[in-house]
């Protein structure tokens, strides 16, 4: 059994799991209409939960004021999903339900998960999709005029929305016209180009942030009554991810030496059908949507080192690994189980392409039994993608793919409510940690970002205004003045360090660092020495930076070497939580757990927890707090793709 | 923009209609006797002038604002200028023509409209006029002028008015150029003619 | 493979830099080696500040992000064309193998007084946003949409609402438009709104709204050259700025309360 933390306490209801939210609403007080406009919220990030929680909070009357890192809310990093949201609608009529929509994420996470969250993100799948259907999101839709349906990602059922290639796109382009419509109105202050710093904390709550006005270089202290971060994921601490450039961990990481506990920061999510890597300049990594699965096959060659062009090989010297290895699931198995297989092949010497770090996607069945044209229809705008980044044409040799960082599931911890351990700050979206367990399904993301948004913040950010005393706050007040004094304090270190490193060879190193030793397999001795090259590099960091201009203007290497250098902090906490972590689940893959057939093993009996760790100063071992996870309903198994 | 312009190609292609009256026959009867029927409206005709005075004057002021205003748009300009290709020879000197266009129109009626000479014998006067190098050339760069301007204008006007279909619009683009080739060529003829082929007034 | 990723180019680049919205700008020379040829443009860019700040120099400011071709960020002109040579292709996704080596190239960020430099190539597009504000988008309190499927949209209605919401809103078609008209930006969102029944309501009242705001913000006026389109990363058609003529026109004469 595992003993849980007092300090955290999930609030989660008790009783049968599909009234838990209704119930939990019924009991949380609610705000007086004419008293909403009292209240302040500061929204940090403009993607699919920030832009979704400012405008709905917005509408309910409440003074938002939003900042985001890219020059217009409409850049952030959600714009680039690709794929699609999920939503139990059951318009196939084929057996879907918000029972199984539950259920499969529950499985699909590895049961790392908390229940409650999790049915409720599937309660409210629904009312995202009537939601944007609304805003004009334009979906696919079939000839009647019905939105229409696929299977993602290896559901059994079909239950992904989208529009074209471009799912999260259009969706936080629904969310971010809300937003502007909200601007309009007078209800939103955007504040574009700006990086939030610091939290600051009066009173043991969360009542204002400090952020650095990228364009000039000024520092802005701003007060409220409670601060929202909707600041996505950690996976550039890779630094080769599939992420946009500018995400980072840094408002989460600021947060969190602020009282925020961090929770389960090894779960990251690598991505099986990405472009692989093409030499040491490259500066991210472009990931194709996993629909591709759905018709491509997977296959490296028979013979290690084949050094034949792919239709040279013959087809009984081909080996379809995914579908020997999981007959039953095949090319669709899910994310994890497919990075690691294409890992697997790789490191034993089959892997394909200059580096041999690829494994084929291959379409030619599929170009022979549907034809040139439907394929075409179906992936065109990928494969054009793929033969823009690449100059090879996948219609007539197989696609090269490679496994990349794709998504963190960790992140701040929150309770049922959104809100994390320090009173007042609220996380949505991929900065918290709550619904995806140790494995993200995929067209879960969107889904997961805009329930926050949309439909559970706005509802349980009463429960602290009407829970706590909230005297007013000036942005003048002594914590505000300190708190812009530190981070000030710490631009000015870094610029005062005068090295001769620069900033982005430091993120290459960390990237490797993370990548080989805390990327798609772990082992305890890996990540002791991942530990140590960390702690070296981050000591080197601080002697030997070079950072060139002033803090008095738009830098964009300053922003980066600010970034950089809480990265390098993180790392070691994610390094921590995976050594301890001792068991392979999900995304977490620890080599000395692992069954005979290679495949994750779970130890349910020491580490069915959600792992929050409370900050203690760099360098110092962050302490550990466990929420206890219950399975009531979803009764844990070893998954099984076979 | 585009409804004053598409206005004046109807102008245009009565005033083409009329020019080739001078070729009907070779004492210009014809041509007078046009001249006759059109005087024959009275003040009708003033009226019809005015209005036309009218469209001029508004199509030069709306091109007027909109270039200032699009020159302005841009104060610091780029150092290489390049093109993605869709521009065109026409629609890259809309301004230009337009102004020669403009210069040639007081020209056209300072040399007829505002010459008592011409309202004695019109057809004598325009051959007299146009088989002068000075008159006949200039009035045949004007010809290819007026192409130009309409070689961008005509489909434009279409796009401007919102009178578009995907069906349509690459028949347009072709009529377009087809109306701007038909103008210039017709409007051609005459200087032409009257320079190179003609065996001067009867005598 | 057109290129073998191992060899090497070499180019001279010719930068736009300005050190402050106000400050004047200069074309300045720089030399970069060791580019792959698979390297993408911002990459070679990279490949130059690293080496800018190697030598303690400042590095060229450049807005990016995705660098995937979504987020719209890049705002590069490159030897006169928005987002470079290639059709359909943001400045992220072009890559060095359409560039022979030793070429010399000029880099300016996308011009227009409605899209002030702030540093280098980077400019203020806030306009965009301020025009999306004053109509761009369909007045639904979160909550209070009818199912999804009680709205059915025909296929084609869908496909080419979708065609044009594909932008993303880079600002290229201003760029690359003689006169810096903004009309393919707005012509696409108006078009993505008024094809699909949702947004029938405000249709009237959407395209008047935002075109003058457009006015206000100082983008000029379309002449129809259709430069906008063939610079678009997203292949969005000239056919969305006769509909927001169509829009316009129809929003005047809409019959109103008095």
């Amino acid at each position: 059994m595992v003993e849980a933390s007092k300090r955290l306490s999930s609030k989660a209801p008790r009783g049968p799991i599909a009234e838990r939210w209704d119930k939990h609403r019924f009991n949380m007080k609610l705000v007086n209409p004419s008293n909403k406009r009292r209240f302040h919220v500061l929204v940090v990030g403009s993607g699919l939960a920030g832009a979704s929680a400012a405008a709905s909070l917005a509408e309910l009357g409440y003074k938002i004021t939003c900042f985001c890192i890219q020059d217009s809310p409409r850049r952030a990093h959600s714009i680039a999903a690709q794929g699609g949201i999920n939503a139990a609608k059951n318009y196939p009529n084929d057996g879907d339900s918000v029972y199984r929509l539950f259920y499969d994420t529950v499985k699909g996470g590895d049961f790392r998960a908390r229940e409650s969250n999790v049915y409720r993100l599937a309660q409210i799948s629904n009312s995202i999709i009537d939601q944007c259907a609304a805003q004009g999101v334009p979906f696919a839709r079939e000839y009647g005029g019905a939105l229409s349906n696929r299977s993602f990602g290896g559901a059994q059922v079909s239950r992904t929305f989208y529009a074209r290639g471009q799912t999260g796109q259009q969706l936080l382009l629904g969310a971010y016209s809300s937003l502007m419509r909200q601007v309009g109105l007078g209800k939103v202050s955007m504040f574009p180009r700006r990086e939030m710093l610091d939290v600051v904390v009066v009173d043991g709550v969360a009542r204002g942030i400090v952020c650095r006005n990228l364009t000039t270089g000024a520092y802005e202290r701003y007060a409220g009554d409670a601060v929202l971060l909707c600041t996505g994921g950690y996976g550039n601490v890779f630094y080769l991810s599939t992420n946009a450039k500018a995400c980072n961990v840094t408002a989460s990481w600021r947060a969190h030496k602020r009282g925020a506990f961090f929770a389960n920061p090894c779960f990251t999510q690598i991505h099986p059908t990405c472009i692989p890597v093409s030499g040491s300049h490259q500066s991210k990594l472009t990931l194709m949507s996993e629909s591709l699965r759905n018709d491509g096959r997977v296959w490296v060659p028979k013979r290690a080192e084949d050094g034949r062009a792919a239709r040279d090989i013959p087809e009984e010297e081909r080996d379809y690994y995914l579908e020997r290895r999981y007959p039953s699931f095949g090319n669709l198995v899910p994310r994890d189980v497919a990075s690691r297989a294409a890992k697997e092949r790789c490191d034993a010497g089959y892997g394909v392409g200059s580096t041999g770090l690829a494994v084929y996607l291959d379409f030619r069945d599929a170009i022979r039994r549907d034809g040139q044209d439907l394929i075409r229809q179906k992936y065109g705008n990928l494969f054009q993608m793929y033969e823009k980044i690449t100059a090879e044409d996948p219609y007539s040799a197989p696609m090269r793919i490679f496994p990349a960082v794709h998504y963190t599931m960790g992140g701040l911890w929150v309770d049922y409510n959104l809100e994390s351990t320090l009173p007042g700050l609220f996380v949505l979206g991929e900065a918290n940690f709550s619904d995806h367990g140790a494995n993200r399904l995929g067209a879960s993301a969107l889904m997961q970002g805009l329930a926050d948004g949309y439909f559970v913040a706005p509802y349980t950010i009463a429960g602290h205004f009407t829970g706590r005393p909230l005297p007013a706050v000036s942005a003048d007040a002594a914590e505000f003045l300190a708190s812009e004094s530190e981070v000030r304090g710490r631009t000015e270190k870094i610029l005062g360090v005068g090295g001769r490193r620069t900033v982005d060879s430091f993120h290459r190193e960390l990237g490797g660092i993370m990548w080989h030793l805390c990327g798609m397999a772990r082992s305890a001795d890996g990540l002791n020495r991942a530990r140590e090259q960390v702690q070296t590099l981050r000591a080197e960091f601080w002697e030997n930076v070079t950072i060139s201009g002033s803090g008095a203007s738009l830098n964009q290497d300053l922003e980066h070497a600010g970034r950089v250098a809480d990265f390098l902090e993180f790392a070691e906490l994610m390094i921590d939580d995976a050594a301890h972590r001792c068991e392979s689940c999900g995304g977490h893959f620890r080599e000395e757990h692992q069954t005979e057939d290679g495949e994750a093993r779970r130890n349910d009996d020491k580490f069915s927890y959600a792992a929050a760790w409370e900050y203690r100063g760099v360098g110092s071992a962050a302490k550990l707090h466990k929420e206890a996870l219950e399975f009531e309903y979803v009764k844990p198994s070893q998954r099984s793709y076979k | 923009m585009g409804l004053t312009g598409l206005l004046l190609v109807g102008f245009l292609i009565e005033h083409l209609l009329g020019n080739f009256k001078l070729l009907e026959d070779s004492t210009g009867e014809a041509f007078n006797e046009y001249v006759l029927w059109l005087k024959s409206f009275g003040p009708l005709l003033q009226l019809a002038e005015l209005g036309l005075a009218a469209l001029f004057l508004c199509h030069i002021a709306l091109a007027l604002r909109l270039t200032l205003e699009n020159l302005a748009a841009r104060k610091q300009k780029y150092v290489v200028r390049g093109t993605h290709g869709e521009k065109t020879p026409g629609s890259v000197t809309m301004f230009i023509t337009g102004a020669l266009i403009t210069g040639y129109l007081v020209k056209h009626l300072l040399d007829f409209r505002f010459d008592e000479r011409y309202f004695e014998d019109p057809a004598a006067f325009v051959k007299l006029t146009l088989s002068q190098p000075q008159h006949g050339l200039a009035y045949l760069m004007a010809a290819f002028v007026v192409g130009l301007h309409l070689s961008h204008g005509f489909r434009s006007a279409f796009q401007s008015l919102g009178l578009s279909h995907p069906a349509l619009n690459a028949y347009l683009q072709k009529l377009g150029i087809a109306i701007a080739v038909l103008f210039a060529t017709g409007f051609a003829v005459f200087p032409l003619y009257f320079l190179f082929a003609w065996n001067g007034p009867a005598r | 493979m057109s290129g073998d990723p191992t060899s090497s180019m070499g180019f001279t680049l010719k930068i736009w830099r300005q050190s402050a919205p106000d400050a004047k700008g200069t074309m300045e020379t720089y030399h970069v080696a060791d580019v792959s040829p698979d390297m993408s443009f911002l990459e070679m860019l990279d490949v130059l500040n690293e080496s800018l700040i190697g030598e303690g120099r400042e590095p060229v400011a450049f807005d990016h992000d995705c660098r995937e071709g979504i987020c719209g960020a890049c705002s590069l002109v490159i030897d006169g064309q928005a987002h470079g040579p290639e059709t359909e292709t943001t400045v992220c996704q072009l890559h060095m193998r359409h560039y022979s080596d030793g070429a010399t190239i000029h880099i300016e960020p996308f011009r227009a007084n409605a899209f002030p430099v702030l540093k280098d190539l980077v400019i203020d597009r806030s306009a965009f946003d301020r025009i999306i504000a004053e109509g761009g988008f369909i007045s639904t309190h979160t909550g209070s949409a009818p199912d999804a499927n009680a709205i059915t949209v025909a296929k084609d209605l869908a496909e080419r609402a979708m065609d044009a919401a594909a932008c993303i809103g880079c600002g290229a078609c201003v760029a690359a438009c003689p006169n810096s008209a903004a009309m393919l930006f707005v012509g696409a969102k108006v078009s993505h709104l008024a094809l699909l029944p949702q947004g029938q309501a405000e249709r009237n009242r959407r395209g008047l709204a935002m075109v003058a705001r457009m006015d206000q913000e100082g983008f000029g006026n379309c002449t129809n050259h259709f430069e906008c389109m063939a610079a678009c990363p997203k292949g969005i058609s000239v056919e969305n700025i006769a509909r927001l003529n169509r829009e316009l026109l129809r929003g005047a004469l809409a019959p109103r309360r008095v």
